[in-house]
């Protein structure tokens, strides 16, 4: 039974992930960001990761997409903490340096799309380190996400240290969701 | 490590099995649940439920219940909670049923101020949050005058009757000043 659906975009696909994707996958999580992840991925994680995104599927507690285009892997979008009953779920977005702003703004709004029309999810929210992440918080800016919430401290960096996360969001009415 | 706290009028103590009526007379009354939100309970078999989640979420170590009885007149005038520990980040978010005639803010500092020691110096908690309805004014006041600082808004958290409801969110680090002086205050 297929969990992950292929969902094309403007110029490629959202697609699962699959074996092929382990080298990708390990130079896509390389950086410290929040949703699922607290340290640089290695084989045995990026494969893990990979069975991992078909049971959290299966379960609805998560989804992986690999973002393809012109046939390669370029980034993953991502579900984390995903909700049914409250029809919200935190998300996730890595792009390889070759994915471009539009691609990445196209896929986002084609995985919201979907995933509001098949699971009627209506909110959604990224979080955000303060610094380092200019460039994924252009790409949901762009796709109508806006900021909520500064939570001072909220995610441990180290024995002793703390960073403050930033909260995005974006809630589809019913008009908005058939926009989108 | 005692879980029973005591402060200048109140026992903040874990519940037993004779608190049943307490919790139901607490939780059935409308002016306490509605900012949280909650139906009001109708029947006391909810209170033995909810009595049973309370042990279950300690157990679990995801929440810990007070209920708060004042000394004075030995009526159970509260209950109090930190739920949602998150032990990798240090974190956990504050609740609190009270009568709305006992929401006054001394009293309420005191049961606050008690729970919140226990939870940076005993929990070694580093952030306490409390989640507040727009419309619970009252409490957002005594929330930002015991020194939690807003950070923003939670939208659409979760649905109840047909609304869907945003949080605001205060916030209190155990290295913020306000609760530094708390600490040389003895009190919020």
């Amino acid at each position: 039974m297929k969990f992950v659906a292929n969902v094309d975009f403007n110029g490629g696909q959202l697609r699962p992930l699959d074996k092929s994707d382990v080298d990708t996958i390990i130079k896509l999580y390389q950086k410290q960001t929040l949703a699922g992840q607290s340290e640089a991925a290695s084989k045995e994680h990026a494969e893990r990761l990979i069975e991992l995104s078909v049971q959290m599927a299966a379960t609805q507690r998560g989804l992986m997409w690999a973002i393809e285009v012109d046939g390669k892997m370029l980034g993953m979008l991502s579900l984390y903490d995903w909700q049914p009953t409250s029809l919200k779920t935190l998300m996730r977005l890595d792009a390889l340096p070759s994915l471009d702003q539009q691609h990445q703004v196209d896929a986002l709004h084609s995985g919201i799309d979907y995933l509001a029309h098949k699971y009627h999810l209506r909110n959604f929210s990224f979080q955000c380190l303060p610094e380092g992440e200019d460039a994924i918080i252009d790409v949901i800016k762009l796709a109508g996400f806006e900021q909520s919430a500064r939570l001072r401290d909220f995610r441990r960096t180290s024995q002793t240290e703390f960073s403050d996360i930033l909260v995005f969001n974006l809630i589809l009415t019913e008009s908005t969701a058939g926009e989108q | 490590m005692n879980w029973n706290l005591n402060t200048e009028h109140y026992y903040v103590r874990f519940a037993h099995e004779d608190d049943i009526e307490n919790i139901y007379a607490l939780l059935s009354t409308k002016g306490v649940v509605k900012h949280h939100p909650k139906s009001p309970m109708v029947v006391e078999a909810q209170a033995m439920d909810e009595a049973r989640r309370m042990v279950m979420q300690f157990e679990a170590k995801e929440a810990a219940f007070w209920l708060v009885e004042e000394k004075a007149s030995g009526k159970v005038i509260a209950r109090i909670r930190l739920q949602k520990f998150n032990w990798v980040n240090a974190s956990a978010q504050l609740v609190l049923d009270i009568f709305p005639d006992y929401k006054i803010p001394a009293h309420v500092a005191e049961i606050v101020y008690a729970v919140l020691t226990l939870g940076y110096e005993d929990l070694s908690l580093h952030r306490i949050e409390w989640l507040l309805q727009a419309s619970d004014a009252r409490t957002i006041e005594l929330a930002k005058a015991f020194g939690f600082q807003y950070e923003g808004q939670l939208n659409s958290v979760i649905e109840f009757e047909g609304q869907w409801i945003d949080y605001q969110v205060y916030s209190m680090l155990n290295e913020d000043e306000q609760w530094q002086q708390a600490i040389k205050n003895e009190g919020l």
